[in-house]
């Protein structure tokens, strides 16, 4: 392992961490706010950064498991120097709880811990829905975007980083596909900042909530949600750019270069546009008697199943009311989660899409037990190798469910709270069911459960293999 | 004519064999000593050895003077480089075998770009000519003229046919208006071409001529055109196999391919979607049983050994498959195969020699009458060709009544513009028309071969 240019890259990319604060320390300035907790994290992280930048010499050594490793790491730092601002402002509780959030912001999840959020400080607001947007599309994705001199334009970082089952690069150079990706999630949300203004709401209400869609997180400056702004137009922008942020940004790429038609035959694609169209109107059927009207029941399922699936976690009304069908139907949609190589998390529809194709094929080779037959995704051939990491994931996900649900389970609180809230972290989704559901929050849980769903978070955000890889000891040897 | 034959293997052989034979002269470069040894003690003709693609070689084999070049080595990448080496050369005429499946597509592009007249694709022949025979069932082989506006196919007469017994000019209405011809018949080892009088018998081997559709009709009528084929079994999964199943399953059959080699099955399985690739020994009782093989309506052995390929193809055919096709690369086991009851061989290296041979004789005449195509039926012991009628043939605007053809030579179908004409005694030849002849015996080389003394009746 080459710790020295594993800690240097980490301390670049932290920098980038300390110049992201600046601007909601702007904010902060802006509303009138103290600048002060932000301004005493940016030195720290500038104290911590340092040091390695300045002082270490690295070897150019680079292999998967230092990308692997240096993924891991600079997640859980993240999580670590971003909580700083929560806890200097004093208004977000013990440290663990800053934690909490942080990397719930980061990871995209969008659990809180706040019970009221309404009337916190703007700053510390703007800075809370600004980590969706910088986890979203992945921090060292922006790092190789920004500073490509750093050599971790080296496949392994965005690799480890990026979701799916099937990593394709869109150019041949890691820092111009990073460029055009941040590109298209900036344009993106640039766009939807624009028609939620329009949609009526202010300023700092659409650009929050234009990264909050983004990162496909789900935080929000309201109590209720997207729900207290009761407009149906901010409702179906949101919905809109859930679902585009939840699909494969190689799609985007695609259309801008002109092959529109081959990015329209993607089966994770239609799979997902499916299983919405599905989901909503099945759900939307199951609510009938609660809503009126068709339009209606149409809206909040919509809403709800773009908002789950995608793993956004905004909620315009409180499902947790819904009949249980509807409620079994969003929780099996936060497992299965977004396409991949989107900013949402979930197992992704891909590998759902891998796993059912290679349990069809198990089955047919029961009928014809010589037969050769290779599972296809968009008609491509995948490679065995493909099929074994996808099945490996989807044991790792279960296990880590149940496993983590027992721990969690010392809280005491009920089977459907401690079960949604361990799924609901793991795919970074944000509510789940009961206590944890839209109208509830993660507060009451212990400092342990808190660690745990933290954990589970960037397990889920990081597809497991980084966050695994610092548990094995031969990863940690020095070489 | 001087013609250069690269590589010496079982098509180069046959073609050389046939060309010099044909009176042309023909040198044969090869790299290995041993076959050039062979040839040149069984064949008149000149032998060189060394690298085909080699511009040395090429210049002593005389390309500077040469008219035809057919490079025919085991490798298709020295067969293009050794054509556009002839190509620059000045070498008019250029052919090359091409049989990767990596290629196919590129075909077109890589004939203009590397100056080459002809590509040949043994394999790609052979599926096309097995799925031909599979779209049709009941025939054992089709040959198609004419861009395929005219197809000769060869049945067997079984004793339920209602046409054992009868003589051809006492058949209904029905069967003398479609547009058919009957052009030969292979009775024991006797060929002859019927006419009116002819009494068809059991165990007969019919030609008929026609537009694809009028045969289709004919067999509706003859009762064999009842089921069409759905399930195939391949056993083999070489290239052969490759381009039958990119046809059949553009045809929407559904294929079971039995191959031996793991890396080809997972290849195939890679390619095909829609096909099932079975891994194992295609030669097994046992695994064919497994896998019901008698359940499917054709059955292709396709392995690289002929003598497999004809056991096993006995072995469906027995089992009950009704369509059986074997390949063999022998001429001497096709008689073998036809009287155990497997009536569709097919040859990869008669199919390339076949093609390579047309083309020559096409280039010979090219100042006659064109020969365009020439195929070899009854075992050999009759030609079908295609010519086009040129001004210089002779008898132009004659009616067929009044000409005199020579013995066991028959004018079977007239191709003008899009309309396909089955002579009659009013018929008469025009310059441009496609003409397609059946002879019992080789040697017609030109239109105007067919014609008896002058070529007119007494009175006439």
């Amino acid at each position: 392992m080459n710790f020295k240019l594993v800690l240097r890259i980490t301390g670049f990319t932290l920098l980038i961490e300390a110049a992201a604060m600046l601007l909601p320390m702007g904010v902060a300035l802006i509303y009138g706010e103290s600048p002060i907790p932000f301004l005493s994290s940016i030195l720290i992280i500038l104290a911590a950064a340092c040091v390695p930048v300045f002082l270490l010499k690295p070897k150019k050594d680079f292999f998967a498991r230092e990308g692997f490793f240096t993924v891991g790491l600079i997640w859980v730092l993240f999580g670590a120097f971003g909580a700083l601002p929560f806890w200097f402002s004093g208004q977000f509780g013990p440290y663990v709880d800053c934690f909490f959030e942080t990397i719930s912001g980061f990871t995209t999840t969008g659990a809180t811990i706040l019970t009221e959020i309404e009337g916190l400080p703007m700053g510390l607001l703007f800075w809370r829905s600004f980590t969706h947007w910088l986890g979203g599309m992945g921090v060292l994705v922006l790092t190789a975007a920004l500073l490509p001199f750093l050599g971790i334009s080296s496949n392994f970082l965005i690799r480890a980083e990026s979701p799916g089952p099937v990593k394709s690069k869109l150019l041949p150079r890691a820092s111009q596909s990073s460029k055009i990706l941040y590109a298209i999630y900036l344009a993106l949300t640039v766009l939807e900042t624009l028609l939620l203004r329009i949609a009526g709401l202010n300023w700092y209400d659409a650009v929050t909530h234009a990264m909050s869609t983004a990162g496909t997180g789900g935080f929000s400056r309201m109590n209720s949600s997207v729900g207290a702004f009761g407009s149906p137009a901010v409702e179906i922008i949101i919905t809109v750019f859930m679902l585009l942020f939840s699909v494969n940004f190689a799609v985007y790429f695609l259309i801008l270069t002109g092959k529109a038609k081959q990015a329209l035959k993607s089966d994770e694609l239609r799979f997902f546009l499916i299983m919405v169209a599905v989901s909503t109107a099945a759900i939307a059927w199951n609510i009938r008697d609660i809503y009126n009207g068709v339009g209606e029941c149409v809206r909040y399922a919509a809403f709800q199943v773009a908002s789950i699936v995608s793993t956004t976690g905004f909620s315009s009304a409180n499902y947790d009311l819904w009949p249980e069908f509807s409620k079994m139907l969003l929780v099996v949609l936060t497992l299965i989660g977004a396409c991949a190589g989107s900013t949402g998390g979930g197992i992704k529809c891909s590998r759902i899409l891998i796993l059912i194709r290679s349990a069809a094929r198990e089955v047919r080779s029961i009928i014809h037990p010589r037969a050769v037959s290779v599972v296809r995704l968009d008609g491509a051939p995948l490679p065995e190798a493909t099929l074994h990491t996808t099945q490996c994931y989807f044991i790792i996900n279960l296990f880590l469910v149940f496993g983590m649900a027992i721990v969690v389970g010392l809280d005491n609180f009920s089977f459907g709270t401690t079960l949604t809230a361990v799924i609901t972290c793991i795919s970074n989704v944000g509510p789940g069911l009961e206590m944890v559901g839209p109208a509830g929050n993660f507060a009451a849980f212990s400092v342990l459960s808190k660690l745990v769903l933290s954990f589970l978070m960037v397990l889920g955000r990081l597809e497991m293999f980084p966050i695994l890889v610092l548990f094995s000891r031969s990863a940690w040897k020095r070489s | 004519m001087n013609i250069i034959i690269a590589g010496a293997g079982k098509v180069g052989g046959t073609v050389a064999e046939h060309l010099s034979g044909e009176g042309h002269s023909v040198t044969i470069l090869d790299k290995t000593d041993a076959v050039l040894e062979r040839l040149s003690n069984q064949l008149d003709v000149m032998c060189l050895k060394g690298n085909c693609a080699s511009r040395d070689l090429l210049l002593e084999a005389g390309a500077r003077e040469c008219d035809v070049l057919i490079a025919a080595t085991a490798s298709d990448e020295i067969n293009l480089l050794c054509c556009h080496c002839a190509h620059n050369l000045g070498v008019p005429y250029t052919v090359a075998r091409v049989r990767g499946t990596e290629y196919a597509n590129d075909l077109d592009t890589l004939k203009r770009d590397l100056g080459v007249t002809m590509l040949i694709n043994p394999e790609l022949a052979s599926a096309v000519e097995i799925s031909r025979l599979l779209r049709f069932p009941s025939a054992a082989n089709i040959d198609t003229f004419a861009r395929g506006r005219v197809e000769l196919i060869s049945f067997h007469i079984q004793e339920t046919d209602f046409l054992a017994g009868r003589s051809l000019a006492s058949l209904s209405s029905k069967i003398q208006d479609l547009p058919i011809l009957f052009c030969a018949v292979e009775r024991g080892d006797d060929v002859f071409i019927p006419n009116g009088s002819t009494v068809l018998a059991r165990e007969d081997r019919v030609y008929v001529a026609g537009t694809p559709n009028g045969v289709h009709q004919f067999f509706k009528l003859l009762g064999r055109q009842t089921h069409r084929i759905k399930d195939v079994f391949i056993i083999g999964g070489g290239r052969i196999a490759f381009y039958l199943l990119v046809q059949l399953e553009r045809l929407g059959m559904s294929c079971k391919v039995v191959e031996k080699g793991d890396d080809r099955c997972r290849q195939l399985a890679e390619e095909f979607p829609h096909s099932l690739i079975i891994h194992g020994d295609g030669t097994d009782p046992e695994l064919l049983e497994e896998e019901r093989m008698a359940a499917s309506d054709a059955f292709i052995a396709l392995t690289d050994r002929d003598e497999d390929n004809l056991i096993i193809s006995l072995y469906a055919h027995q089992a009950g498959v009704s369509k059986v096709v074997a390949k063999s690369n022998r001429q001497n086991y096709t008689s073998i195969a036809h009287s155990a009851g497997v009536e569709s061989v097919v040859s990869p290296k008669l199919t390339t020699a076949g093609q390579i041979l047309r083309m020559v004789r096409g280039l010979q005449n090219s100042k006659g009458s064109a020969m365009i195509a020439l195929y070899r039926i009854a075992e050999g012991r009759a030609e079908a060709m295609e010519f086009v009628a040129a001004p210089t043939t002779q008898h132009l605007g004659v009616p067929l009544k009044d000409l005199k053809l020579k013995k066991g030579v028959l004018i079977a179908v007239i191709v003008r513009g899009a309309k396909v004409i089955i002579p009659e005694g009013s018929t008469t030849l025009e310059s441009g028309d496609n003409v397609i002849v059946v002879a019992r015996d080789s040697g017609i080389l030109d239109l105007n071969d067919i014609y008896e003394g002058g070529g007119l009746r007494a009175g006439g």
